[in-house]
């Protein structure tokens, strides 16, 4: 990993790095770059030597601060809202007497939503277990359904109530995105939820399954990163999670040292990509565009 | 072994798609398309589960004739039916059996699955007409922002935006090209740094949570 | 519109209208139809995988002597292994196959598409003196902020809060836009609707009088 000696005052160590960081990749030889006319019988395509670099930074970052949260060094999150909320419609359902509502999204399990969705579960689960109250997860991909009957039993058991998780409420509805809807709405009518937790990858359906659960009058909770779907939740969801915020949520959740150590790398990335912003817009600006063209890919 | 060995397999093939990125070399990429054919075909398996966990919660649903227990049937036998005369038929080669157009498949489809779906996807000009309702209701300043974009973003594509303010629909795709395009790459930006981040926690096996417990 | 045609499209405008009747509120029709489409739709899906997927992907590769296909027929068997209690964990080198695979899919395709080629979008050239450069300006401090609001691992207090206020206002603006945006396509497709059931209604009104 990355040490950079020189400055003695640690607060300005993550600074130096960026800019240190920044320089090696200005160094890297451009001519890599220059494409080549058939790739076909090549073992490495040099138009994509930019996105290894990039790869070989973020991944070196991420394992740096999961190996140094595992050292012990404690890590501080901001409060996310919403997150907080999730607690606090759990404990509204139970004094209610009324279910809990977690919808895993529409996407199979190798969208990385979906597995995002299925770490939030198993938090939720152990949440909820410890409460004599239902909770209801309708799935749209059959693949999802073992991962998440898996992630609810697995709550229940890490909270001590293994006796008290109940198969039937992981139930496969249709792979059809409006049929599944449908079924959905019928769940949040009929059996009336005070909690819908929806988490995950969601498309045109999900100011429906929104919507229904305000007129129920649910307490509602969502997150997503698909951007276009953002806009009905913010609406529509007494609280919404946004983006970067739904990967965070195991980590927020959980309090897990690795977990908090891999968001710490994300936010250096976010720094570095920032830093990479500035100095490219300011060289661009004076007409010098050959390191914005190392970040263009064919 | 029974955790590690299926992380590995984990590992494996998610650093195998990761190298395919940067290997143009023909042979390798017709290998990994093999490979991702066998990700459908699992997921063709997969869809048995499904199948049974719908019948089998729908069935004791009817058996101990607890609430709605009708419509179950309803939902069972619609399901039956359209494997029947989808496969069954076929195999019987039994007339209109199969998929496709002519077939009672297709009919089932045109007439009642593609209106059901249609009817749905059109419930949402009420739901947004409600959740629009509710935005307009203004309680903080973050919400009426959302409130005063969505307004002027609405009057702005519609003939009488520009009658009203002739400069309304390039306000408006200004408003789409400036901070609604700011914020969507911010969003962007940050998603698949988590969504990355998230990867590779479960590709390391530090993310194990589809595995379940022992 | 022959009577047959007319019979079925009145099965589809009933079903239509089936639909609409949960906007009053929760009733039978609308519970027929919720569960007729959930059943209609599980029963369409497993055609569509087994004439599309199962038959051309695996039999007929196997037919015709590719004997590697028989991997994923054996994952795939292996996924059934849920159906048992006891041997369960014979499911896991399955999932770890597809989450792995997706994983792996996902992280180059989000570094490119959703990273770089949008830094690269972002790097705009920047001034004062046109209204072009300030906009570049404008959209290069609101990503900015916008980010800064997504950073975890410190406190949102001070300028670094300012900021992070900012990016939030942005991210509330672009909300707006984007529901604004929608609002004229969700209406067009109830207008479709309507169509449909207006063109039926005429026929049948035309074929009984």
């Amino acid at each position: 990993m990355i040490i950079f000696p020189c400055s003695k005052a640690p607060r300005y160590r993550p600074f130096l790095r960026v800019v240190f960081l920044l320089i090696c990749i200005l160094l890297i030889d451009p001519s890599w770059s220059l494409a080549q006319e058939d790739l076909t019988e090549s073992w490495f395509n040099p138009n994509r030597v930019n996105m290894l670099v990039f790869l070989v930074f973020f991944f070196g970052v991420i394992i740096y601060f999961i190996r140094r949260a595992k050292k012990g060094k404690s890590l501080f999150i901001r409060r996310i809202a919403g997150l907080d909320a999730i607690e606090e419609a759990v404990g509204r359902a139970t004094e209610m007497g009324r279910p809990v509502l977690f919808v895993p999204g529409i996407e199979d399990v190798n969208q990385i939503q979906t597995v995002a969705a299925m770490i939030i579960l198993g938090n939720v689960a152990k949440m909820v277990a410890g409460y004599d109250i239902p909770l209801f997860v309708p799935i749209c991909r059959p693949f999802v359904v073992p991962v998440a009957e898996e992630r609810v039993k697995e709550g229940y058991a890490s909270a001590g109530r293994p006796d008290a998780y109940n198969r039937d409420n992981v139930r496969y509805i249709s792979d059809e995105q409006f049929a599944y809807a449908a079924g959905v709405q019928g769940i949040m009518l009929r059996d009336k939820p005070m909690a819908n937790l929806l988490f995950g990858s969601f498309f045109a359906e999900s100011l429906m399954l929104a919507e229904t659960g305000f007129l129920t009058g649910a307490i509602q909770v969502a997150g997503t990163a698909n951007i276009h779907q953002l806009p009905f939740f913010v609406v529509a969801c007494d609280y919404t999670i946004i983006g970067e915020e739904l990967f965070a949520t195991s980590a927020y959740l959980s309090k897990e040292p690795k977990l908090l150590g891999s968001l710490k790398g994300s936010d250096l990335a976010k720094a570095v990509i920032m830093g990479i912003l500035a100095l490219g817009a300011i060289l661009v600006s004076f007409g010098v565009i050959e390191f914005k063209n190392w970040f263009f890919i064919q | 072994m029974r955790r590690e060995i299926p992380i590995a397999i984990c590992f494996l093939f998610g650093i195998s798609f990761i190298l395919e990125y940067f290997i143009p070399h023909e042979g390798v990429l017709s290998i990994f398309e093999t490979i991702r054919q066998w990700a459908i075909i699992v997921i063709a398996f997969a869809y048995v589960l499904g199948i049974a966990n719908l019948l089998r919660i729908n069935y004791h649903v009817v058996q101990r004739k607890q609430r709605d227990w009708p419509y179950k049937i309803i939902l069972m036998a619609s399901l039956f039916f359209m494997i029947t005369v989808g496969i069954v038929f076929d195999i019987l080669g039994v007339g209109l059996g199969g998929i496709g157009e002519g077939t009672i498949f297709g009919w089932v489809y045109y007439h009642a699955q593609y209106p059901l779906q249609s009817t749905m996807f059109a419930l949402l000009a009420f739901f947004i007409a409600s959740a629009a309702f509710r935005a307009f209701r203004i309680r903080t300043f973050q919400a009426s922002l959302l409130a005063v974009t969505a307004l002027f973003v609405m009057i702005g594509r519609v003939p009488v935006g520009e009658s009203l303010w002739a400069g309304f629909p390039d306000f408006t795709e200004w408003i789409m090209n400036v901070p609604q395009l700011a914020g969507k790459r911010a969003i962007m930006i940050g998603a698949a740094l988590g969504a990355i981040s998230t990867a590779l926690k479960v590709l390391t096996g530090l993310e194990r949570t589809y595995l379940g417990g022992e | 519109m022959g009577t047959a045609e007319l019979i079925w499209n009145g099965v589809a405008a009933f079903l239509v209208l089936c639909i609409y009747s949960f906007l009053y509120k929760d009733n039978p029709f609308y519970k027929f139809a919720e569960h007729l489409v959930v059943g209609v739709s599980a029963g369409y899906f497993a055609m569509i995988l087994y004439y599309n997927a199962f038959l051309p992907k695996l039999i007929h590769p196997l037919l015709a002597g590719q004997w590697w296909y028989i991997i994923p027929g054996i994952l795939g068997l292996l996924m059934w292994a849920r159906f048992s209690r006891k041997y369960q964990w014979l499911s896991r080198p399955t999932l770890g196959f597809v989450i792995g695979s997706g994983a792996g899919v996902a992280i180059p395709l989000y570094l490119q598409n959703y990273v770089i080629r949008q830094v690269h979008a972002t790097m705009l050239p920047v001034g004062f003196t046109s209204w072009p450069l300030i906009t570049n300006l404008l959209i290069i401090i609101m990503v900015f902020c916008s980010l800064t609001y997504f950073y975890f691992s410190k406190q949102h207090k001070g300028a670094f809060g300012a900021a992070a206020t900012f990016g939030i206002w942005t991210l509330m603006i672009g909300f707006g836009a984007g529901f604004g945006m929608t609002v004229m396509g969700r209406v067009a497709l109830l207008a479709e609707r309507v169509v449909f059931l207006r063109d039926y209604f005429a026929e049948l009104l035309s074929a009984l009088f």
